[in-house]
């Protein structure tokens, strides 16, 4: 069945700078917020914007993944035409090859993508947390006859050698396009988010597939090969708030940025849901000895305790006495009376025993010495253990380096 | 086919919860600070295993017909069986003006959907019940009695309006049963009844043909010499939301973290219509204590001991004690709010304050703007 426009979701990612948060998760199924995970944004954005067809490339561990998004049903995607597809990788007649590299993601699923004979492909990636109308790109795309458009977004300029930088013509038009330049030429970075016309994109697929100097990635290779093509390529502004929540204080400013109104990462606004799925648990609590400040709190969390400026998921106990502020905890996680926890991002069903202390202050800490402290999914620390800033635990509560 | 049926009345028939139900039946009043009562029955019977089960309907069901959809929620949206909305006398052949006098009445209403129940056992609860009941025990303890009927009774004889009382014997067996009493005694009925299916049908048409409607008054009452009766007692908690009174005082109960274990067990998981509301934010300026609160809120404000719903704003200055604020209630700043019960949308204006007691809760209608 034919449709206008369909979405790829690269989720295949290991996330290696999430390290503990990914060693048995790929990272967009990390949670964020309180009660989502990554994914949940680019999949309500596709909801949102009309886009009922995603496939979804998973490689590395994707069983929370996969068992997370199922039959789609939180996100609308449990079409009987369309809806969201796993696509891992397969073994063929040929052999068996993992994906490559994001451009042979896609060009191992060209026949995926041929069921639906889209007009427009979208690609987004696993790892962003923004709100997005993707069909207002698709109608910019169409407007102006571009093969590929690109979403951009201005940032300072001292932080542009960081991205993607495009030069564009008074057009908007791209002119030019560098990948981490030592010396921008522009301050508009991309977003990781592509549309294609099908036709275009599938040539440049299959001649980069055949070039075996290629390193197969959209950014590095194929969006290099059309420019150099001379294809009409355009930069599509965007102007909302979006993070790539690649590495460990990413993730936790994201999180912080939730809490802050002026921010621009509103969850509560009704216009534009972002869909999760969610578990059956009772609403929060917070007892008649908590202290809840300027933090978000999820359904089955229990809190006795003192929260300030932190995010908790769903099911998080804060027993009495006990102490959180500046941390991210994840579903399930418990702090036992008097443990405290600062400045600390802490994984899935984490336990934190009697008198812990895990993270610190910035400002009670020497600034060599300071970063978040973070665990991984599962970790428990004995009553009374000590876990400095910047330390990083696996879930046999053992140090992992940075 | 081994094993239960569920069908859950949904009545009109009580009128002391006001305004709560001006807009829909008891069995979809929101309780807890996310659930409708009908989630506790629906969870019950799935978490013992039950696979089909249906509801019948009576007036004022828009909302609870929204609320239930497909059944999804529930895990019963099924090929074979699930959830069968059973609308009003769906086999009467003509519309009456009083369309419900009793249990019986109903369910000869839907005397060919009898017929076609898959199960050899029947069980049957009101929609206005809040208990986490473990039905599957109850149904071993059926079969290893050998009642013909088993009722399940609270471990008190706590006044409802319009409750059922059983005098049970040391061995668990009821000898009498009693309502329209002025001192309740014996123990508390809970309205859930468990028979085989052959036996619901043989009574259903004995009693129709005799024009008995009422299973108390009919077949508890009347036939107990000719039936052995067995009670199940629960004793942990268990409401009736058939007042105001009750239901404000029963919700208030949920705030006792013990209360809350029993009611919220993990091993049988209460499941509600999933809502896609964000985290809550609770802001610095906050005293937030002793209160429940629902997904999508945003605490600005005072607020004790009260119970909050998903989506519901409480501005800065603005106070809130003993109270429920159902969904999308919003409090403007410094407005003072004690013993209220807001339905769904309610808003409150700037600088308003709302005095109920905890003896006489004020409700204030759905989509009321104060």
């Amino acid at each position: 069945m034919k449709k206008e426009c369909i979405a790829m979701l690269l989720a295949g990612g290991q996330g290696s700078r999430l390290y503990v948060l990914t060693g048995d998760m790929a990272k967009p199924a990390v949670p964020f917020g309180g009660k989502f995970r990554i994914i949940d944004f680019p999949l309500s954005n596709c909801t949102n914007s009309g886009i009922d067809t995603v496939g979804v490339l998973t490689q590395y561990r994707p069983l929370e993944l996969n068992s997370y998004i199922g039959s789609g049903q939180p996100w609308d995607l449990d079409r009987s035409d369309g809806g969201v597809h796993i696509l891992p990788p397969y073994q063929s007649a040929t052999g068996a090859t993992w994906y490559k590299g994001t451009a042979n993601a896609i060009y191992q699923n060209i026949g995926f993508i041929d069921l639906y004979d889209p007009d427009y492909v979208v690609i987004l990636s696993g790892d962003h947390i923004y709100k997005m109308d993707y069909s207002q790109m698709v109608e910019q795309h169409k407007r102006v006859g571009a093969a590929c458009t690109i979403s951009v977004m201005e940032v300072p300029w001292a932080d542009a050698s960081r991205f993607g930088i495009m030069s564009v013509d008074e057009n908007d038009m791209i002119t030019e396009f560098a990948e981490k330049p030592k010396e921008p030429k522009s301050n508009l970075a991309s977003m990781g988010i592509y549309v294609f016309s099908w036709k275009a994109l599938r040539h440049y697929l299959e001649a980069d597939e055949a070039d075996p100097n290629s390193e197969n990635d959209f950014g590095k290779n194929v969006i290099p090969a059309m420019l150099a093509a001379g294809e009409k390529m355009a930069a599509y502004r965007f102007s909302g708030y979006w993070k790539d929540v690649g590495t460990l204080e990413s993730l936790w400013d994201a999180n912080m940025d939730m809490l802050a109104r002026d921010a621009g990462l509103d969850l509560l606004e009704p216009d534009w849901p972002i869909y999760a799925r969610t578990i059956s648990l009772p609403p929060a609590f917070l007892g008649r000895e908590a202290r809840v400040e300027h933090s978000a709190v999820s359904r089955g969390c229990d809190l006795e305790g003192t929260v300030l400026n932190s995010v908790l998921s769903p099911g998080v106990v804060v027993e009495k006495g006990a102490q959180v502020s500046y941390s991210v905890l994840m579903p399930g996680t418990v702090v036992k009376s008097g443990a405290v926890v600062r400045y600390a991002i802490l994984g899935e069903n984490c336990y934190i025993g009697e008198n812990s202390r895990v993270g610190s202050d910035p400002a009670e800490t020497d600034p060599d010495q300071w970063g978040l402290s973070v665990l991984g999914p599962g970790t428990k620390t004995e009553p009374g253990r000590v876990v400095p800033a910047k330390t990083m635990l696996d879930r046999y509560g053992k140090e992992v380096a940075r | 086919m081994k094993g239960m049926h569920g069908i859950i009345f949904s009545y009109e028939r009580r009128n002391d919860l006001g305004e709560l139900t001006e807009v829909r039946a008891p069995a979809s009043i929101p309780f807890g600070g996310r659930y409708r009562v009908i989630d506790f029955a629906l969870s019950n019977m799935v978490n013992a295993g039950i696979t089909d089960v249906g509801v019948v309907l009576h007036g004022r069901y828009q909302s609870l017909l929204d609320h239930l959809g497909t059944g999804k929620n529930w895990d019963l949206s099924r090929k074979r069986g699930g959830l069968t909305l059973l609308p009003p006398y769906a086999d009467k052949p003509k519309w009456e003006d009083n369309a419900f006098r009793g249990k019986l009445d109903a369910l000869m209403g839907i005397r060919s959907y009898l017929d076609a129940i898959r199960q050899d056992y029947v069980v049957m609860t009101d929609g206005d019940l809040v208990v986490n009941l473990p039905l599957d025990k109850m149904y071993e303890e059926h079969l290893k009695s050998g009642a013909d009927i088993s009722v399940v009774c609270a471990d008190d004889s706590f006044a409802v309006a319009d409750g059922t009382y059983f005098e049970v014997d040391q061995d668990g067996w009821v000898t009498d049963t009693l309502y329209h009493i002025h001192q309740p005694r014996g123990r508390r009925g809970l309205e859930v009844y468990l028979l085989s299916k052959e036996l619901l049908i043989r009574l259903t048409d004995e009693c129709a043909s005799h024009d008995q409607y009422s299973f108390r008054r009919d077949v508890l009452q009347a036939r107990r010499d000719q039936l052995k009766i067995h009670a199940f007692i629960w004793r942990e908690y268990a409401a009736q939301i058939r007042s105001v009174q009750e239901y404000y005082e029963r919700s208030m109960q949920l705030l006792d973290p013990a209360i809350r274990r029993e009611l919220f067990c993990p091993q049988r998981p209460v499941r509600a219509k999933s809502s896609d509301e964000a985290s809550s934010y609770i802001d610095p300026q906050t005293h937030c204590v002793n209160s429940i609160v629902g997904d999508g809120s945003c605490i600005e404000g005072t607020v004790e001991d009260s119970i909050l719903f998903p989506g519901v704003v409480v501005e800065r200055g603005a106070q809130v004690q003993g109270c429920i604020l159902m969904k999308g209630t919003v409090v403007h700043k410094n407005s003072v709010l004690h013993n209220v019960i807001s339905d769904k949308d309610v808003e409150i204006m700037d600088g308003r304050t709302l005095m109920g007691h905890a003896s006489y809760p004020l409700v204030i209608a759905k989509g009321s703007k104060i």
